[in-house]
């Protein structure tokens, strides 16, 4: 075989052979009486061109070895064709996987592994708040005033800034007919600081910059006197203001203010650091500055926080020292009692609680790729051990041995570069798709595109596989004895060591299909039983939207009141409009808690504070939603702005806080108790005795999975202090929800032309949302369990079929000596149901042993759950039963004479 | 006749091949014997163009009808690259040999009818 090498000692010794040619001549003509000059010149002229002929001589090697790799593809497609089933089998195998593990790969790579486009992002950290070690929901980042705190006190944090989005109108163009709603960022200079975001245009915030203000004036209104300024991003820069040179100085209005942009920002934050389930921020504007919070919002833990570790300080050094610290902070504020902090690095937050999910996923996409090979090892095993005989044919009419491990070798790569082209496309389809359907919260995967590394890794691995079982037997193929191999009678030997392998693989094949069938049972399973969770509403044709009243129109409770008031009165004017309520709570989560005074109940420690869920609501909260009411009487519209403050429960609060008692009448307080007090601002209710009216039935407000908490309802008509400008308004329709929509916007827009009605979704949609993640899982892990179980079965088809046709002349002579067929039948079924069972249990022992991966994710179900197993097993043994049927059958309907004597 | 440089004719790839197998035939030689040989045999006639000589050595080499080894020259300081016939090579011949004769009847039917 030609090899580099092999040419290079190969021209050598051409220049030697033609040199010792010409010094012959040359010798020769000297007898013949020329001087020794004139003779050599008369050689080398009658050579002509030593070099030229030196040339033609490689040539002719070279052209040679080409002629022979055009001989062999030839034959490699010619051979290919005709066993056309064969082949596409093989290459659909070895596309499945080269396709399925690229785009799988891909995918948890850019969402888990990537790195981050920022300085030295290994030094960053998420800093997060805990209430007696639990993290808090939402954000749930350190108070401000305790962030504060932290960052003046650390000595291993370089950075440690606080941030928040906020939901704002935003017009970009004086004269827009409609302001659009967009995500503003609230931060301060440090916070592009810590990133090691520099501004493309411009310069950052200055220190004079940052508002004063407190959360409870809606933070973002500027006090007199300070000019609001605001960044921009790239995108946002090229999209709404044509790429302006003289960006810097222009103005655009965030709720009816005007702002002064002071820089453009390079759009690298990705979304998932801001909450992201509507796109990037794009605009920011200056935060209070940390030293200007005031004390009352000590309590709050509604905003983010990043820090940034001092160079050669680690993680753990900077944990003990905040924890430190934090302890300091429970001691000298009692509302900080029990409150830790945790500090994370920003890169394992990028998926929050989908870890698992992902790393199952890539498990799972493993095994396929395991599969397919062990399909693809089977299929060249059995088809090689039938090609003996004519791999001995031509061993003995004289093809060197090397030129047929060549063939082979050309055949097995074309095969190769045939599956990894269809692999590629597929995995190209593949990356499409999921970058298409990703779940809202795992916006990242919107970017996706085919990780290049990731393909080469599959496409070795498969090659890898190809080369090893295809070329394996033909190296040894020199070493068949031709006699042998004609006498088996052309179809090879149903030799020992090759079919304990050969079964051996199929047993692992249906093992691994077997795990894949478990595993997408039950997250499918818990899915379903997730979805299925009473939502304690009515879900069916109910429209969500929001809209935000600025305070500069809009500036205290009773306007508000007012403008809802008359939007809720013209919704339901609208004909295909059923009812409507301007509400803060609707499941799935609520997000939104207060600590209450139960009177009767005696408080010792932070630990027996009564807390509920909190929403603000008017009078047509459980109407509108659907929510049964299970004693007393709803709100009315005898429950005025004036009138006494009144509430709703709901069944778990009165299960949990008034157990033996009825709760309609009582007072209850909604505020921390006396030794938690921070004296006025955020949060707090005036007037917050209030009187328990009614008890409705529960609803989710902790998510899907988790049992309904305690909640409470208040109308914001009645407490001015929490009813902020930020509403969220749900209408029950009498058809298809998005048909009145459009109407609903043109109310709206009547009372206020200049309120963007957004976030618009159906109530099914959000509760859709909420199980993104889970449907996606359970989707994924189903297709592999489809594409296993199939390879699977084709592993199994492919062996028994082979087995049977190497078997014929035996089974024929069974049956010749009085065998019947259906004792024919049962042989071939034994033999391979014998597999299928070994290959049965040994899956279920392996997922057994996979439970710890799938119990996080499952739902109300056991990851030992029985009937799953069983179902599985089942399934997985009745189509191997018929998967062995077709070829047993086959082998039934033998007519045992024809097959003596045709061999 | 004053010596005119014989007239060279030229050979057909397929002939050359012949003519080479022929006259290894005899037994082991390397390139130049088998260039002189046949200049010899045929009186001049027939001169070897030593450019396609080798690269038909090799060519029949490749194929397996000849083998080849470097041997030392008879009395001789220097290594020589011997060919010889291989059995492929003998049956090559045969068959080239009767297609050539085959060739030269037709042929001469055509030239010279009876």
């Amino acid at each position: 075989m030609w090899t580099p090498l092999k040419a290079k000692k190969r021209a050598a010794d051409i220049d030697r052979e033609l040199r010792a040619h010409v010094e012959l001549e040359a010798e020769e003509q000297q007898q013949r009486g020329l001087s020794e000059e004139e003779a050599a010149d008369a050689a080398r002229r009658q050579f002509g061109s030593t070099a030229r002929a030196a040339e033609d001589v490689r040539a002719v090697w070279t052209v040679m070895w080409l002629d022979a790799l055009r001989r062999d593809l030839r034959y490699a497609a010619r051979s290919l064709r005709k066993n056309a089933g064969f082949a596409i089998v093989a290459v659909l195998t070895l596309a499945l996987g080269i396709g399925a593990n690229s785009a799988i790969f891909t995918a948890v790579d850019a969402l888990m592994f990537r790195s981050l486009p920022f300085d030295h992002p290994e030094r960053l950290l998420r800093v997060y708040a805990t209430r007696d070690g639990v993290r808090f929901p939402g954000q749930g980042g350190p108070s401000p005033p305790d962030a504060h705190d932290y960052a003046q006190a650390t000595r291993t944090l370089q950075n440690l800034v606080v941030y928040d989005v906020w939901r704002k109108n935003v017009s970009f163009r004086e004269g827009d007919a409609l302001p659009e709603q967009r995500r503003v960022g609230l931060i301060t200079r440090e916070y592009f600081e810590t990133l090691g975001i520099r501004p493309i245009l411009g310069r950052l915030f200055t220190a004079d910059e940052a508002h004063n203000g407190s959360p409870s004036t809606g933070r973002g209104g500027p006090l007199p006197g300070n000019g609001s300024v605001a960044a921009i991003g790239a995108h946002l820069w090229e999209t709404r203001f044509e790429r302006d040179p003289n960006i810097i100085g222009r103005t655009l209005r965030i709720n009816d203010e005007l702002y002064t942009i002071v820089s453009v920002m390079p759009d690298v934050v990705p979304p998932w650091m801001e909450g992201g389930e509507h796109g990037h921020v794009e605009i920011w504007t200056p935060d209070p500055s940390p030293e200007s919070w005031p004390e009352s919002a000590r309590g709050s833990h509604g905003t983010d926080a990043l820090a940034r570790l001092k160079p050669g300080v680690s993680l753990e050094q900077a944990q003990a020292e905040l924890s430190l610290i934090a302890a300091r902070l429970a001691d000298a504020h009692a509302i900080d009692r029990n409150i830790g902090v945790l500090l994370e690095p920003l890169a394992d937050t990028r998926v929050g609680t989908l870890g698992p999910t992902l790393l199952l996923m890539a498990g799972a996409v493993g095994l396929i790729l395991l599969i397919a090979c062990v399909n693809l090892a089977n299929l060249l095993l059995a088809r090689n051990s039938s090609r003996e005989r004519e791999l001995a044919l031509r061993t003995a009419l004289g093809a060197g041995r090397s030129g047929l491990v060549r063939q082979m070798l050309v055949e097995t790569l074309l095969l190769s570069i045939l599956g990894a082209a269809v692999g590629v496309a597929l995995a190209r389809i593949a990356t499409a798709a999921l970058a298409s359907n990703h779940p809202v919260n795992l916006p990242q995967l919107d970017e996706i595109t085919i990780d290049w590394r990731v393909l080469a890794f599959t496409i070795l691995v498969s090659l890898a596989t190809t080369l090893l079982f295809g070329l394996g037997p033909a190296l040894t193929a020199s070493q068949i004895d031709l006699a042998d191999a004609l006498k088996q009678g052309g179809r090879g030997h149903a030799g020992g060591s090759g079919r304990r392998l050969r079964s051996a693989l199929v047993v692992a094949e249906m093992a691994m299909s077997l795990m894949l069938l478990v595993g997408a049972g039950l997250l499918t399973q818990s899915l379903v039983r997730l979805q299925q969770q009473g939502l304690g509403i009515r879900p069916d044709h109910l429209l969500k939207g929001h809209f935000y009243l600025p305070p500069v129109h809009y500036p205290d409770g009773p306007a508000i009141t007012r403008f809802c008031d008359a939007l809720t009165t013209r919704l339901r004017a609208i004909p295909g409009v059923v009812d409507a309520s301007v509400t803060t709570a609707y499941p799935p989560t609520n997000g939104w808690a207060q600590f209450l005074i139960i009177p009767g109940r005696p408080v010792v420690g932070i630990a027996d504070v009564p807390t509920a869920e909190f929403g603000v609501a008017d009078a047509h909260f459980l109407t509108t939603l659907g929510i049964p009411l299970v004693r007393g009487r709803n709100f009315e519209e005898s429950d005025t702005a004036t009138g006494a403050p009144v509430g709703l429960i709901s069944a778990e609060f009165s299960r949990r806080y008034f157990p033996t008692e009825d709760p309609i009448g009582r007072r209850i307080h909604i505020g921390p108790p006396p030794f938690l007090r921070l004296g006025g601002g955020a949060n707090t209710l005036d007037d917050a005795d209030v009187t328990i009216i009614g008890v409705a039935g529960d609803f989710r407000n902790a998510g899907l999975a988790l049992r309904p908490a305690p909640h409470i309802t208040v109308l914001y008509a009645q407490h001015p202090r929490v009813n902020y400008g930020f509403k969220d308004i749900v209408i029950r329709t009498a058809s298809d929800p998005h048909a009145v929509a459009p109407e609903i916007a043109r109310e709206l827009h009547k009372l206020d032309a200049n309120l963007p009605f957004s976030e618009v979704q159906t109530m099914e949609e959000v509760i859709e949302q909420s199980t993104g993640g889970q449907r996606l899982t359970a989707t994924l892990l189903g297709s592999f369990a489809v594409a296993g179980f199939a390879l699977a079965m084709v592993g199994i088809y492919g062996v028994v079929s082979f087995v049977v046709a190497q078997r014929k002349v035996e089974l024929a002579v069974r049956m010749a000596i009085g065998a019947s067929r259906v004792r024919v039948l049962g042989t071939v079924l034994s033999q391979s149901m014998g597999m299928a069972g070994i290959g049965v249990i040994v899956g279920l022992a392996g997922a057994v042993a996979a439970q710890r991966l799938t119990r996080g994710l499952l739902f109300e179900i056991s990851p030992l759950d029985g009937a799953t197993f069983a179902g599985a097993s089942a399934l997985l043994l009745a189509v191997a039963t018929i998967a062995t049927l077709i070829p047993g059958l086959r082998a039934a309907r033998i007519d045992p004479a024809r097959t003596l004597t045709q061999n | 006749m004053p010596s005119q440089t014989p007239r060279r004719a030229e050979l057909l790839q397929g002939t050359l091949d012949m003519l080479i197998l022929r006259t290894l035939l005899f037994g082991p030689a390397h390139g130049h014997q088998i260039a002189k040989h046949i200049q010899r045999t045929t009186d001049d006639v027939l001169q070897v163009e030593h450019g396609s000589l080798y690269p038909a050595l090799h060519r029949m080499e490749r194929k397996g009808w000849i083998a080849s080894s470097w041997q030392v020259a008879k009395g001789g300081n220097r290594e020589l690259r011997f060919y010889r016939l291989t059995s492929a090579g003998r049956k090559q011949l045969l068959h080239q040999e009767s297609r050539w004769k085959q060739m030269a009847t037709a042929v001469a039917r055509v030239m010279w009818p009876a």
